[in-house]
């Protein structure tokens, strides 16, 4: 199947976008967590604070739909 | 009532439909760091008219700190933060109470200091001490008003456990916080002022737009977006009674 992972902040360029600047599309197993696939892509899931789909916020171990659109996001603790 | 003269400082916002300058004037607020965003809060939150500031940071000024700490002038270098902001927030609306702390928040003085306040505002500069006052909050049933910057990102959200998610539903309190954080001094001034508007708005009993919700501001392609955060049931913090 296929997911395409977004991100924001300074987690863009460790996801290395394809689809634009933010996007990259990903293929990957069925039944997969969003750690696991991200572990399969060479990116550590402790960068990710926490990742939102469809408005809602998902945990990293959330297992992905095809087609879904997930967007990770940095901690950010600046002030 | 108000008198003449708050008649005439508050007067274009008397104008709005439903705004109630008492509550305001009545009211009690910490904000907890004067950095980039609480330089932002308290100036508004102060400009507005609320009542009673308690601020608190154990720093002091910096020149690096000019870029974005818009309480501080070329004047407050070396100076304690507190003395300066209280001096520039008396100075804007002298109807404002500023009560001082010149402290950093720890596990030792977050109950106190937060204690007696109706809102909590983040104006911090580091994930290990938002997460202490997130606690310390949750503890004493007081709203959360979150904000974080980096980069060109900026995060706002308004936490009112139980009845919504807390900071550490959103993310968990093992991230540690980098010596130098990169930020565009624009970032902690947009993100502080939505804070600022939705203490202003709760305070007066509206409800915060950002109620059990988080936004999230990006700055290079100008996006707000915002996310429904659900509370997490094994949550470290509010799932316990």
């Amino acid at each position: 199947m296929v997911i395409y992972l977004k991100a924001g902040g300074e987690l863009r360029a460790k996801l290395k976008p394809d689809v634009d600047h933010y996007t990259r599309r990903v293929e990957t197993e069925v039944g997969k967590s969003l750690a696991e696939i991200l572990t399969g892509i060479g990116i550590n899931p402790s960068f990710v604070a926490f990742a939102f789909k469809n408005g809602t916020l998902k945990r990293l171990d959330h297992i992905p739909s095809d087609g879904d659109i997930i967007t990770l996001q940095p901690p950010v603790s600046g002030g | 009532m108000l008198r003449d003269d708050e008649k005439e400082r508050y007067g274009r916002q008397l104008l709005i439909s439903g705004w109630d300058q008492e509550k305001l004037a009545g009211a009690r607020v910490v904000i907890v760091g004067l950095g980039g965003l609480g330089s932002a809060s308290a100036l508004y939150l102060s400009a507005a008219g609320v009542g009673k500031l308690r601020i608190c940071d154990g720093d002091k000024v910096e020149r690096s700190d000019l870029n974005r700490q818009i309480l501080y002038s070329e004047s407050s270098l070396g100076l304690p933060k507190v003395e300066e902001a209280s001096r520039r927030i008396v100075g804007l609306n002298p109807l404002v109470s500023v009560e001082k702390h010149d402290v950093f928040l720890d596990r030792e003085n977050a109950a106190g200091l937060i204690a007696g306040c109706q809102v909590v505002v983040d104006g911090l500069d580091n994930l290990e001490s938002r997460f202490i006052l997130n606690e310390e909050a949750f503890k004493q049933r007081i709203p959360f008003v979150y904000g974080a910057v980096q980069g060109w990102q900026g995060y706002a959200g308004f936490f009112h456990p139980p009845r919504t998610a807390c900071l550490a539903c959103l993310m968990r309190p093992d991230f540690h916080t980098r010596d130098r954080i990169p930020v565009s001094g624009v970032m902690p001034g947009t993100i502080g002022l939505i804070q600022a508007n939705e203490i202003i708005k709760w305070l007066m009993g509206m409800p915060p737009s950002l109620l059990g919700r988080l936004l999230i501001y990006d700055g290079t392609d100008l996006s707000f977006e915002t996310i429904r955060l659900e509370k997490d049931p094994d949550c470290p913090v509010c799932s316990k009674p």
